[in-house]
């Protein structure tokens, strides 16, 4: 029953959070509510028997990827929501992209649970699906793919965060002229 | 209709559902360029948790392998958005502004 009453305040948590990053209009309040639906997420992973994925959310993203985003808010321009106004043409725009989202949505959710409804059909069966691998839960599990069958997009994980590390300080590098264009 | 609940795969998938429409809402309608990117964050995010759901119901037992499949997008999340961020800072030097309306180019 508290599981049951867990789960349903997660999956709000999260709805409510999303919904709401996506419609604020104050740049740091719609972070903020990032945050919320990043931490109800966060919950759903434990509920799938995914604790390490749920670390991970938490230290990754609501402690990583939000603080350098409330962070990069601090430099935006419009950041408490000073509101200028709204031409007409992109009121009408905003209305095209709620009507994508919500066909977006719909045939989303259409699908997926359509398909839910096939596997719950296929698992019935015995034998149906091949068998998987056997193992608890837990990080030492997912540590044994990495290093197994999942060893080159680990690798090449690897190579991307360096070159998104070397490449983001280059960019926000301050070019300084040379000495000769100072003094001309 | 499978039912709903903390062990059907359903619930999971309709919350995605909503993250991944949130996403593709604030992606499309946010001048801020910030904003395009928590749109972006939230679309992986759905992502993720769709590959975790179904590598928890995918058969008889748990299979590990949507956890880490999840664990990756994590990775490209980080990675993109550290690398948007780095560009909004080069952008927001160069023009000091960050709508998307107004900036054209990366050149100033």
């Amino acid at each position: 029953m508290i599981e049951t009453a867990l789960f349903w305040t997660c999956c709000l948590t999260a709805m409510a959070g999303a919904l709401g990053a996506a419609t604020v209009r104050n740049l740091f309040h719609a972070a903020l509510l990032l945050g919320i639906c990043l931490a109800g997420v966060a919950g759903l992973y434990l509920f799938l028997e995914a604790s390490y994925l749920a670390c991970v959310q938490v230290v990754v993203y609501i402690g990583g990827v939000l603080i350098l985003v409330l962070f990069a808010t601090l430099f935006s321009a419009d950041i408490m929501g000073a509101v200028q106004r709204t031409p007409i043409w992109l009121r009408v725009a905003g209305l095209a992209g709620a009507a994508l989202a919500a066909i977006v949505a719909g045939r989303l959710a259409q699908t997926a649970i359509a398909h839910a409804a096939d596997l719950q059909q296929v698992r019935s069966q015995p034998g149906a699906l091949p068998d998987v691998i056997d193992g608890g839960p837990g990080s030492r599990v997912i540590g044994d793919l990495l290093v197994g069958g999942w060893l080159v997009p680990f690798l090449v994980a690897g190579m991307l965060l360096t070159a998104t590390l070397v490449g983001a300080v280059c960019i926000v590098r301050r070019h300084r002229r040379p000495p000769e264009a100072q003094r001309g | 209709m499978a039912d709903l609940g903390p062990s059907s795969l359903s619930a999971y998938l309709a919350v995605a559902s909503v993250l991944f429409a949130s996403g593709v809402l604030a992606a499309a309608t946010r001048r801020n360029a910030i904003g395009v990117l928590l749109g972006l964050e939230l679309m992986l995010n759905a992502a993720a948790l769709q590959f975790a759901a179904y590598g928890r119901f995918r058969a008889a037992g748990l299979d590990p392998q949507g956890q880490t499949a999840a664990v990756f997008i994590v990775v490209v999340a980080a990675a993109e958005a550290a690398m948007a961020l780095a560009l909004l800072f080069a952008v927001y030097r160069s023009s000091k502004d960050i709508d998307l309306e107004k900036t054209r180019e990366l050149r100033s």
